[in-house]
């Protein structure tokens, strides 16, 4: 996949009601790959959070046995970070207000990170 | 004026059959309005729409299996068609199948993500298939699921599920008292608040943090298949039980 057709799909991430932005991120470094976010949305440090978040809950699921995460959502009073699995060590990570249908959003970031493989 | 059902008006032209169908059924017409589709299908054997039409008028004729019948032709002429997917969805909840029905719905939210009817319509789903109020929450058995562990990640209570050993558990407990560090760290970095929960799906399982106190979390683990606003409510059941355990042993 181009980057041009990453951009799109982030753009279409972007434009859900109450989303502040999207990324895709290398989890491995927690760099930025591409983007589509507001001005205000730190992309560089949603990557780097988000990407030690996930690597957390990989670990979580190695000392259970069990397969990798395929999403991590955390909320707080104020928004939600919500992460995918894209392709690989890319994940889709999404910042969204608290006012975003997030059971909407879900679905399609879900979608959204699918086409990105 | 009403058209009678035995007239069997002639289709107009193009797809203005649809409208006419539509009016017809919505006058109760419903014979008629099933010939006017009909003849236009005839015309027209791949349009999607003329099929969700038909399946709203043999709904209204309370003929289920035609209904569903038409409405699977429409998705496989559309797979987008939203009132196809309503209409499964309403004969799935009228038959009682719930996640049937929240899987058409989510569909069709897919399709028409901006449709407040049918984000209504997955609303009232989700809500008649929230856990019912059950009995006390046993944090003390490990087959539970439930599991309670310090900011040290050391284990409290609980465990991870009947096939999990306490060593696992203690394993668990340890790696998410990291998730819940790097949360916590996002939140505040990110200005998105306090953090209220995890929520972590996999191909295993579906689990969520909660914070119970300042220095304890609660870890709920629930199959895979379980609808994540299932998970969330049975965590908040769960982080009150944990909090009242908290305040007994201190």
């Amino acid at each position: 996949m181009t980057l041009t057709a990453w951009q799109q799909l982030l753009d279409t991430a972007t434009s859900v009601p109450g989303v502040r932005g999207a990324v895709l991120v290398s989890i491995d470094d927690g760099l930025v790959i591409a983007e589509s976010a507001m001005d205000i949305l730190p992309t560089a440090e949603v990557a780097a959070l988000a990407a030690a978040i996930v690597q957390r809950t990989l670990r979580v699921s190695a000392a259970a046995s069990q397969r990798p995460p395929r999403s991590v959502r955390v909320s707080g009073d104020a928004g939600t970070l919500m992460a995918f699995v894209a392709d690989g060590p890319l994940w889709l990570v999404a910042v969204a207000d608290p006012a975003a249908e997030l059971g909407r959003l879900r679905l399609l970031l879900g979608d959204v990170a699918a086409a990105l493989r | 004026m009403t058209l009678p059902a035995s007239s069997s008006p002639t289709p107009p032209r193009g797809h203005a059959f649809l409208e006419l169908g539509e009016r017809l059924r919505r006058r109760g017409q419903l014979d008629a309005a099933a010939t006017v589709t009909a003849a236009g299908l005839a015309h027209y054997p791949d349009l999607g729409p003329a099929h969700d039409l038909l399946g709203r008028i043999r709904a209204d004729q309370h003929d289920d299996a035609a209904a569903a019948a038409a409405w699977a032709v429409a998705l496989e002429c559309d797979q987008g068609n939203v009132g196809a997917r309503k209409g499964l969805a309403f004969l799935a909840f009228r038959g009682g199948d719930l996640a049937a029905a929240e899987r058409h719905l989510e569909a069709a939210v897919l399709a028409a993500p901006h449709d407040p009817e049918v984000s209504s319509a997955l609303d009232r789903v989700r809500a008649a298939t929230a856990p019912p109020i059950a009995g006390p929450v046993l944090l003390d058995d490990p087959a539970g699921g439930i599991m309670l562990f310090d900011r040290e990640g050391m284990r409290l209570i609980g465990g991870v599920g009947p096939d999990a050993s306490d060593e696992m558990a203690d394993a668990v407990a340890a790696e998410c008292a990291a998730v819940v560090r790097e949360s916590v760290r996002a939140t505040r970095l990110l200005h998105l608040g306090p953090w209220r929960q995890v929520i972590v799906e996999g191909p295993d399982s579906r689990s969520a943090l909660f914070p119970v106190a300042d220095d304890a979390t609660l870890l709920l683990v629930r199959g895979a298949s379980t609808p994540v606003g299932r998970v969330v409510a049975a965590g908040h059941r769960a982080t009150v039980a944990a909090r009242a355990w908290l305040e007994r042993m201190t």
